[in-house]
């Protein structure tokens, strides 16, 4: 993939260290706000909730092409912004879950499209293919059939962009110099 | 031409521009409607001028519709601001019957020296910049920001005249260039300031690091190892720092530089035996030249003695 050649330019290893460091101020706040549901409905750990873990596609972001077998750079970073795209919008229902933590998800939600929009623009330099995920075509939270299914239903939004953006992280770190 | 009260009032002032540049001429025309004067006998009423308190003297000469009109033109307006008063003469008084506000000055001074700085508490990016020169009319300063793909231009206006502006985060891009920028705008023109293209988080503040431990580690030598941690919210970062320490004595500081990674363990050696010193750290981000944070609050550390 032409990212190959690529790895050695500055700018793209700047790109790299850059958006890296961001993945991580986003994993951190992600952190936060596992804390905050653990804080407040006492649903830390994901091995207590095997039997009322919802839908496995609660949040579609495949990062299948990210993993160090079959590594395909261009695909992984369409994967990673589509997830992003995903896990913004399914962030909602956190929202609505942790009100008082409303500035937080707002942030994670405007980092997330940050770091979205970071890698088009870093693919559209290196002359790759991008897909344009239309801004204002945004898909409604999950919703649940009642507070517990919504207080497991966060947990589980969390805990799975937790382990996305260790992906990714580990996906960006591979590239780097 | 603008006109200043209806036309079913006694009068009405029109300017030939309400805004000119320091020292241009200024041209404006009274219309009487004797009729909408109350007590204005017929005849013809004699129009004059006051430019604030100052005489002037149009020309004078009958309008549509049985209207008297008289013009004036005043060569050089010298001051920033002016009233342009119609008067009639009546029992001997003269009356004023209408006015018009003119204001002179010049285009805006361009803003320079714009520096920006990222609070990572709200990640706010608050921007200042020195003024252009007066040009004694109002002025719209506005600070204008923009990602270098998207057309859209967002921003924020100063509040009381200051100079300076806060983009909240929703506006801004992070991990990637933006351009930024100052427009001042009069009424006789816009000045721009240069440009600044930065990645916000180039330009953030650190907060200060915290000294948590010192000792004199390998034990019995000159080495001292610090411990040293971030703040939370800069935990994520890659970092770039350095160490300060200095006995009571000595005149100046002695600095340890390169200190890379996050936050953790510095060693270091040569300090003398059984000595009194002060240590502090400041930080800033590995991936850009940014602000220094703050030095570290100092904290004091003496060595041991020597052995026998």
């Amino acid at each position: 993939a032409p990212l190959a050649e690529l790895s050695g330019d500055h700018d793209f290893q700047l790109f790299l260290h850059k958006n890296l460091e961001f993945t991580r101020k986003i994993r951190g706040d992600v952190a936060a706000l596992q804390r905050a549901v653990c804080d407040t409905f006492q649903l830390c750990t994901e091995e207590e909730l095997q039997l009322v873990q919802p839908d496995p596609h609660l949040v579609q972001a495949p990062l299948d092409q990210c993993h160090k077998r079959g590594f395909q750079a261009e695909v992984c970073f369409t994967q990673i912004r589509a997830g992003l795209h995903a896990y913004h919008d399914s962030l909602g229902a956190v929202l609505r879950l942790l009100p008082n933590h409303t500035t937080l998800v707002e942030t994670l939600q405007l980092d997330a499209a940050n770091l979205s929009s970071n890698i088009q623009q870093q693919m559209e330099d290196l002359g790759l293919d991008t897909v344009t995920l239309p801004a204002e075509q945004r898909s409604p939270p999950p919703t649940f059939s009642g507070p517990f299914q919504q207080q497991v239903g966060g947990f589980f939004i969390l805990a799975n962009f937790q382990r996305f953006l260790e992906t990714a992280y580990r996906a960006l770190r591979h590239l780097t110099r | 031409t603008q006109q200043s009260g209806a036309e079913l009032d006694c009068a009405s002032v029109a300017v030939g521009a309400p805004v000119v540049p320091m020292g241009s001429a200024v041209t404006a025309s009274c219309t009487i409607r004797r009729e909408r004067c109350r007590g204005l006998e017929d005849g013809q009423p004699l129009i004059s001028w006051l430019l604030d308190s100052e005489p002037m003297a149009g020309r004078q000469r009958r309008g549509v519709g049985g209207t008297e009109v008289s013009e004036l033109r005043v060569p050089q307006l010298n001051r920033p601001q002016a009233k342009l008063w119609c008067c009639v003469e009546w029992n001997g008084t003269k009356q004023r019957v209408g006015v018009a506000e003119i204001r002179a000055g010049y285009p805006p001074g361009k803003p320079s020296n714009l520096s920006c700085l990222l609070d990572l508490g709200d990640y706010g990016l608050t921007c200042r910049w020195q003024q252009g020169a007066d040009g004694h009319l109002p002025t719209n300063i506005m600070l204008k920001c923009a990602t270098s793909r998207s057309p859209a231009v967002t921003g924020c206006t100063p509040q009381n005249g200051h100079s300076q502006c806060t983009v909240p985060r929703r506006l801004l891009q992070l991990y990637r260039p933006m351009e930024l920028w100052v427009t001042a705008t009069n009424a006789l023109g816009t000045a721009e300031s240069e440009r600044l293209r930065i990645d916000p988080m180039d330009v953030a503040k650190l907060d200060p690091p915290t000294l948590q431990s010192i000792r004199s580690m390998p034990p019995q030598t000159d080495c001292v190892t610090l411990t040293w941690t971030m703040t939370p919210r800069n935990a994520h970062m890659e970092l770039r720092c350095e160490l300060r320490y200095r006995a009571p004595e000595d005149p100046s500081w002695g600095v340890l530089t390169g200190i890379a990674g996050h936050a953790g363990t510095v060693q270091h050696c040569k300090f003398l035996f059984g000595t009194l010193y002060h240590f502090q750290m400041r930080c800033r981000r590995d991936l850009a030249r940014g602000y220094w944070s703050e030095w570290s609050v100092s904290r004091n550390y003496t060595t041991h003695e020597k052995a026998p």
